[in-house]
């Protein structure tokens, strides 16, 4: 009886608080968002999380922006620059803006976060800034100058990474970082007003922004409502004003719904499937491309992703900067695939498939593809483990196969290209995949300023790295997300950015 | 009566599967993906075109194993350790009491997850956890009953006739106290039933593309708006083995003169 009495209270509560979140909902101005994870800090350098990203977009503002289209690199806190003779020296004109205190964003603050992401024990991005010699105040507080050590052909757009956010330097130091990240000074279009942790961030316009007048929204309420059914319920019923990654299952549906917009945002993201290339059989590059020929991409695009993803042929995806638009396609053969492996002694083949376990697009791929690679004679395994142990294993090279996906953060194809075949720390993206001459050319492309020779470098570390089957390419998918009719330019961009300065509700 | 109807009509469909599932229950065929229920497809299809109806008859199979298996050797385990516990009290009673007490103190499904989570996911895994935990409930109701019959005049009797220890225990006292664990063991199928279903849901059991209704429940989840059938079919048939469990332990229970 008792336990009784507390599922009872419980369930009260939990109706109480659809119902607040209701109120709120409807309260002018203030859009709530449901999305499936938490927010874990406010510091910028301290998260690599899309989750973290798409929140400091909302609340701090870098020195140079990625426009809409996510191609092209904008004037953001820093309205023009210049670059000298030998490349190597960057001079920033900061334009007038203050933080959320009402405190001037000088060139100080601007030179005090790029040395921060670039120096600090808990950054997890300083690799990516390394390149940068000195950042310093210039002739005036609005001037910044940045030095490199070499030359460096993604620098630019690295700056429009939210982990290079303009902190408040005398915030930092004052409050320390630790209470910054709980309690931080915003210069972006909105604030911070309150952080419950686990549940939801509530953001409240930013008066001192620099662009306010561009600012429609009293508020934003990011929500976090890990279960599909229930974030698309609480839209439909009208408790959210939007929602974000909308299983590709629902939209059909949600289409259908009079009061409800379905918005697909062309994006960055590519699955892929990633090989051990130090297990066995796995070592020969014949293998892998009998694996590669073996799995219909297309069924999968079809029955995961419901038509709405693309077949993907490079890891640099379709519309990104340096895409290989020919790219080699291996047809789904499963004969051919079966009698290669034959030839290559690796019949009856038999791999160790580590699923996420929970991630309802992670086990249908895994279904699909257990059934697609029985059919070339090969076996797989699956494994569903806990996603916070899958990274593990996938580190520790406890794996055969396993599907990932990579969201760009910069729109630089370096970044990516480094992590997966610049022989990096992470062992190409846990694969173990070797071949210096890719490694080589990363490192040439990196510092080559001349965009045509740069295009064709991409394109040879594309062709050679397809040709070894690194991994293998599944689909591109859109950003999916669904918003209340009276909800206006709700909108991201290939990145995931949300331009929430221009979103409308009515 | 109608739980033992239930019962038998079960474990025939899981003994004719092969026979009786008009389709093979792990092929998939896209091109007949979540369609509702029909004639062709009575409990409609999946979202890889797998025809549901196939996949439950198919799965009975497996949680009818389970819910056997689950059941068995904790019931084994249980009685052997009630039986010494009961009879020899004292010190040996003592000992096996607090490793009891130990075991009652964990959560169930939290100790039995662990055990899992030790030993790797799949149903192996899941028996040897059951066996590990669920004993703990056969010895106590077993002790308590040996504890009074060995008092009772027979098994004095057979004492003061001289009978080896293990003959009183197992000839005289373990058939008469058994009865009641026989009646338990009816309803802790259901319990293991679920729990099994409950194991395989969370992905830590039967590993796809086998059918099995937990997993079942857990693959049509994110369709449940849109395609209910992939849901509802695994789901209801969990009930009614269940049901057909209890009934039938209940049933069994008025037979054998136990009162619950």
């Amino acid at each position: 009886m008792m336990k009784n009495k507390w599922v009872k209270i419980g369930l009260v509560a939990i109706m109480a608080g659809l119902s607040l979140g209701a109120g709120m909902a409807e309260a002018a101005g203030i859009l709530t968002i449901g999305r499936r994870g938490v927010s874990t800090t406010f510091d910028p350098i301290k998260t690599a999380q899309n989750v973290d990203f798409w929140v400091f977009s909302n609340v701090y503002d870098v020195l140079v922006r990625v426009d809409k289209s996510g191609k092209v690199l904008e004037p953001g806190l820093a309205e023009s620059w210049t670059v000298s003779e030998d490349g190597l020296t960057y001079t920033f004109k900061l334009r007038e803006a203050k933080f959320s205190d009402g405190s001037p964003i000088t060139a100080e603050d601007a030179a005090f976060s790029l040395q921060r992401i670039r120096d600090d024990e808990g950054s997890v991005w300083s690799e990516t800034y390394k390149v940068i010699d000195t950042a310093s105040q210039g002739d005036d507080p609005r001037t910044l100058v940045v030095k490199l050590k070499t030359l460096s052909a993604p620098f630019l757009a690295s700056l429009a990474m939210p982990g290079a956010s303009i902190l408040s330097k005398k915030g930092v130091e004052s409050m320390g970082a630790d209470a910054y990240a709980e309690n931080p000074i915003a210069s972006g279009a909105f604030m911070l007003k309150e952080w419950r942790r686990g549940d939801r961030v509530i953001l409240e316009k930013n008066p001192n922004f620099w662009e306010a007048g561009r600012v429609k929204l009293d508020g934003v309420e990011w929500i976090s409502i890990p279960d599909d059914n229930t974030r698309m319920l609480n839209v439909q019923a009208g408790q959210l004003d939007a929602a974000i990654s909308v299983p590709f299952s629902r939209v059909a549906e949600l289409k259908k719904d009079p009061e409800l917009v379905v918005t697909q945002n062309t994006s960055t993201r590519e699955d892929h499937l990633l090989i051990n290339h130090e297990h066995g059989a796995l070592a020969k590059k014949e293998v892998r491309e009998a694996l590669d020929m073996a799995i219909d991409k297309q069924a999968i695009v079809d029955t995961v992703t419901f038509g709405l993803g693309e077949v993907a042929d490079s890891y640099i995806p379709k519309g990104a900067l340096y895409h290989d638009a020919n790219a080699l396609h291996r047809a789904y053969d499963p004969e051919k695939a079966k009698q290669m492996l034959a030839d290559a002694g690796a019949s009856g083949l038999t791999l160790n498939y580590v699923v996420n376990a929970g991630n309802e697009v992670d086990e249908q791929i895994a279904v699909l593809l257990q059934q697609q690679l029985a059919k070339a004679g090969v076996t797989a395994n699956l494994q569903k483990v806990d996603p916070s142990q899958s990274w593990d294993m996938l580190i520790a090279g406890d794996y055969d196969l396993s599907v990932m996906y990579w969201t760009y953060d910069v729109i630089d194809p370096d970044q990516k290209t480094t992590f997966v075949l610049g022989h990096d720390s992470n062992m190409n993206y846990m694969t173990r995949y070797k071949n210096d001459h890719v490694k080589d050319l990363v490192a040439k492309a990196r510092t080559e300023m001349d965009p045509a020779k740069r295009e064709a470098m991409y394109m040879e570390i594309q062709k050679t790295a397809k040709d070894d089957v690194h991994w293998i390419d599944l689909y591109y998918s859109p950003f999916i997300s669904v918003t209340r009719k009276n909800v206006e330019n709700f909108y991201q961009n290939p990145l995931g950015r949300f331009f929430l300065e221009d979103t409308i509700k009515n | 009566m109608i739980g033992a109807t239930i019962l038998l009509v079960f474990v025939l469909a899981a003994l004719l599967a092969p026979y009786i599932s008009p389709y093979d229950p792990v092929t998939q065929n896209t091109d007949l993906r979540l369609q509702g229920p029909s004639w062709a497809h009575l409990f409609g299809t999946d979202n890889f075109g797998r025809d549901v109806f196939s996949r439950v008859i198919w799965g009975l199979r497996v949680d009818l194993q389970i819910a056997i298996l689950g059941v068995v050797f904790p019931f084994i385990i249980g009685t052997l350790v009630g039986t010494v516990a009961g009879f020899f009290g004292g010190l040996v009673d003592a000992i096996l009491m607090r490793l009891i007490d130990v075991i009652l103190a964990f959560p169930f499904l939290v100790l039995v997850l662990s055990i899992i989570a030790i030993l790797g996911p799949g149903l192996t895994s899941f028996y040897i956890a059951m066996a590990l935990v669920g004993w703990v409930s056969y010895a106590r109701l077993i002790r308590a009953q040996v504890l009074v019959l060995k008092n009772s005049d027979y098994a004095v009797a057979a004492v003061s006739l001289g009978f080896s220890r293990a003959r009183i225990m197992f000839r005289h006292l373990l058939p008469n106290a058994v009865a009641g664990s026989v009646v338990f063991s009816m309803s802790d199928a259901v319990i293991v039933l679920l729990n099994g279903a409950a194991i395989s849901y969370l992905g830590l059991g039967v590993q796809p593309p086998i059918a099995e209704w937990g997993i079942m429940v857990a693959e049509g989840q994110p369709f449940i708006t849109t395609a209910w059938w992939i849901t509802l079919f695994p789901g209801l048939s969990i009930v009614v083995l269940a049901f057909g469990f209890s009934l039938f332990g209940d049933a069994l229970g008025d037979v054998l003169g136990v009162k619950e």
